[in-house]
């Protein structure tokens, strides 16, 4: 049976929470609601209020005592409502969660999930369309991941639960219900390990680097290219923290071109982080400058026509391939 | 066109210098009968004043009903948030406020920000609070809304008008209704800062950051704590272990009142005495209403929350609807008569279950103007996108 991206992530709480009874879910309206989007249902009338906590309105309390909890032995997964509200926690994250391990020489280690709705597209707005993983990706010591498919999400959540490190996990909501991407997920204990990108279209002309929901950006700007004789690669990287260099440097070996698209601002963004590490690792593979195609630099705005000019789209992304392919 | 009663003179000091000292400390602020002075504030209202808020509850309550409507039929993007059975809460404390004073409204409080300074004179050009056309189109997500739709619903405010704009991040506009009112006691004014919050917001560390902020240099600013009794999906019981939220005042050693939020004049003594307090220089406090939601956190919740909450809470909770308990108070004061009492019936029915003769026409009317306006008004040419980012 096809499952949604929603129902993979549902499953790997589920799973997780079977297999490990010293995990704890903490979260704003996660019991008795079963979350906002409904990602939790079933986890409080299955394991219980002790185990799943409808928190009071504090992601600094969230977060924080997710820290205890870790301290003090258990796995958490604590859930942000809106990946935007996490900076009302933001201290107990980097500077607390963060570097927990690196500050007691490795004597403590911290086996938390901060998990969320992420993204724009969706009309929701400054406060409820950010993707705010630049934020944390310059904090040392958080593992960032942003899956575009049902069984990534599944698997690369299992082995988040699994790290003994801080781990931020982008759940893009426009992808929750989204049948178009829904899938069989595979069977028994699925668990996908950090830090391997997945080749999701082959091409030998550009390589597109990129994850969330702009992977289907760019794989629809890819057809377009196709149509005229460009062969567009994307490289979904799945997890930002660690990043697998590797296959994007093998890719640009081949392709010799770099176009990276992400949905947050360009100025200090993880686009600009990819770029700079392949024009330290490759710069001799390629033939043109590396691009960005980015969020413009502003919030996301509300009204559709204000939303769709800052963000990337398929044709300015169809844009930057042609750049660089005609460089 | 019975309760029209036209614009209203530039609003006085009502009630304001009534309080007594009886409130100096803070144990004797938490509204027992006894604890309460002789007079009350609403003793200093006319008969027309009456009426006037009672008209309130209604376009309070009709703005909402058609949003509702509006929302069904699928012309409104984003996330309505009723405040419905809330309506007390808003127009109780809106209304003895002086023009100058500035408010807070923040999810649940959309009619705020246009009934601001009605007491001005609802079609009056100088009143000191949105028009309702401006409201209309901002949720209408138009170009003629004061944001130019850039942030949705009540992310709004207008700073010649005395409203604070709010993000979605909870009591984040705490601190800031914390500055407005030190940059005026700099300047030696005496207007008062009213900030709304929910019960369920209140558990944020900035709630407190900004109200001991307050304390300590005695700031004008009360807060109002709409306790609907739930926040989101959550009870009360799992967001603070005490039953009165007014008690968050005792840490900070401010008055907490306590108001019945079903009650547009207990709010509006409540709201009264606390803003007295606050224009006087003794500095913050708390007034907790006790109210009760209506529907679903937002109306994308109206499904789910008849799973989660008992059916017999919700029937308790909207039993005691604001507009029959005003309706009750002013046949017993005798302000209206039987037979006018019946010309409007919106009380005790659902937005789904009213029409338009369930209110007074000006108010019908007054919500026409804004709707007519909105869908008039352009959407936001794309270039906007990009502007305003910084100051040039
Ligand atoms: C910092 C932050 N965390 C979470 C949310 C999501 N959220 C929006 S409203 C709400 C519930 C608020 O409850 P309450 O304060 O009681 O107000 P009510 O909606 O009941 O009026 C939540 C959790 C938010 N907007 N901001
Ligand atoms: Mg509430």
């Amino acid at each position: 049976m096809k499952k949604n991206f929603l129902t993979a992530i549902k499953e790997a709480l589920h799973e997780e929470m079977e297999h490990n009874g010293d995990m704890i879910c903490i979260g704003e309206d996660i019991g008795l609601l079963g979350g906002a989007f409904g990602v939790t249902e079933g986890l409080q009338e299955r394991y219980g209020t002790g185990r799943v906590i409808d928190a009071p309105i504090s992601e600094a309390a969230i977060v924080g005592s997710a820290v205890g909890m870790s301290l003090n032995g258990k796995t958490v997964m604590a859930e942000m409502q809106f990946i935007d509200f996490i900076s009302c926690g933001f201290d107990q994250i980097v500077n607390n969660l963060a570097t927990y391990h690196y500050r007691t020489a490795g004597d403590v280690d911290m086996g938390v999930v901060i998990r969320g709705p992420a993204g724009g597209y969706g009309g929701g707005a400054l406060y409820h369309s950010q993707m705010n993983e630049a934020w944390f990706a310059n904090s040392p010591g958080i593992k960032i991941v942003c899956p575009s498919t049902p069984s990534d999400a599944k698997g690369l959540m299992k082995y988040a639960l699994r790290d003994r490190n801080p781990v931020l996990f982008y759940e893009v909501k426009q992808l929750y219900r989204d049948n178009a991407i829904a899938e069989e997920l595979p069977e028994g204990d699925y668990v996908i390990e950090f830090g391997q990108a997945s080749i999701r279209r082959e091409g030998s002309d550009l390589t597109f680097v990129t994850y969330g929901q702009n992977v289907y950006h760019c794989l629809k700007a890819a057809d377009l290219l196709a149509e005229e004789g460009v062969k567009a690669e994307v490289i979904d990287i799945r997890t930002l923290v660690p990043l697998d260099e590797e296959t994007i440097l093998k890719s640009i070996a081949k392709t010799n071109r770099l176009v990276v698209v992400n949905e947050a601002p360009m100025t200090c963004g993880f686009a600009g982080e990819i770029v700079a590490r392949i024009a330290d690792k490759g710069f001799e593979y390629l033939d043109a400058p590396p691009l960005r195609v980015t969020r413009l630099d502003t919030p996301v705005p509300w009204a559709k026509t204000l939303e769709l000019h800052v963000l990337p789209s398929v044709e300015k992304i169809v844009a930057a391939g042609k750049r660089v392919v005609r460089f | 066109m019975r309760y029209n009663l036209g614009s209203f003179p530039n609003a006085r000091n009502l009630g304001e210098r009534n309080l007594t000292a009886k409130n100096g400390s803070a144990t004797a602020t938490r509204a027992k009968a006894s604890d309460e002075p002789d007079q009350l504030p609403r003793d200093l209202l006319t008969r027309e004043e009456y009426l006037e808020l009672f008209r309130q509850l209604y376009l309070a309550r009709y703005f909402d009903v058609r949003l509702i409507k509006e929302k069904k039929k699928g012309r409104l993007t984003g996330t309505l948030y009723s405040s419905h059975n809330q309506e007390a809460v808003l127009v109780g404390s809106l209304f003895g406020l002086r023009p100058n004073d500035w408010i807070s409204p923040i999810h649940r409080d959309m009619p705020a920000f246009f009934m601001k300074d009605l007491r001005s004179g609802w079609d009056n050009p100088d009143r000191m609070g949105m028009t309702i056309e401006e409201v209309c189109a901002q949720v209408w997500c138009k170009a003629g809304s004061p944001g130019r739709a850039r942030d949705n619903w009540s992310h709004i405010g207008k700073k010649a008008k005395h409203i604070i704009h709010s993000t979605s991040m909870l009591a984040g506009t705490i601190p800031v209704a914390a500055g407005v009112a030190y940059a005026d006691k700099l300047d030696g004014g005496d207007t008062v800062v009213v900030t709304y919050n929910g019960e369920g917001s209140t558990a944020q560390g900035v709630f407190h950051e900004a109200i001991n902020f307050a304390a300590v240099h005695k700031l004008a600013v009360v807060t109002i704590i709409e306790n609907n009794q739930w926040a989101y999906g959550t009870p009360t019981h799992l967001g603070y272990p005490l039953e009165d939220y007014a008690r968050r005042a005792d840490g900070y050693g401010i008055p907490g009142f306590i108001a019945d939020g079903q009650d547009v004049f207990d709010v509006y003594d409540k709201v009264m005495q606390a803003v007295a307090w606050g224009r006087s220089g003794k500095g913050p406090s708390i007034v907790e209403c006790k109210t009760f939601r209506a529907y679903g956190h937002g109306d994308h919740d109206d499904d789910r929350a008849a799973k989660y909450r008992p059916p017999h809470e919700v029937e308790e909770g909207r039993a005691r609807d604001p507009i029959a308990i005003a309706k009750k108070v002013l046949l017993e004061k005798g302000y209206i008569s039987e037979s006018e009492s019946t010309l409007y019936q919106a009380e005790g029915k659902s937005a789904g279950q009213t029409t338009d003769e369930d209110f007074p026409p000006e108010v019908v009317a007054y919500l026409k103007r804004g709707v007519d306006y909105a869908l008039k008004s352009p959407a936001p040419a794309a270039e906007e996108g990009e502007r305003w980012v910084f100051r040039v």
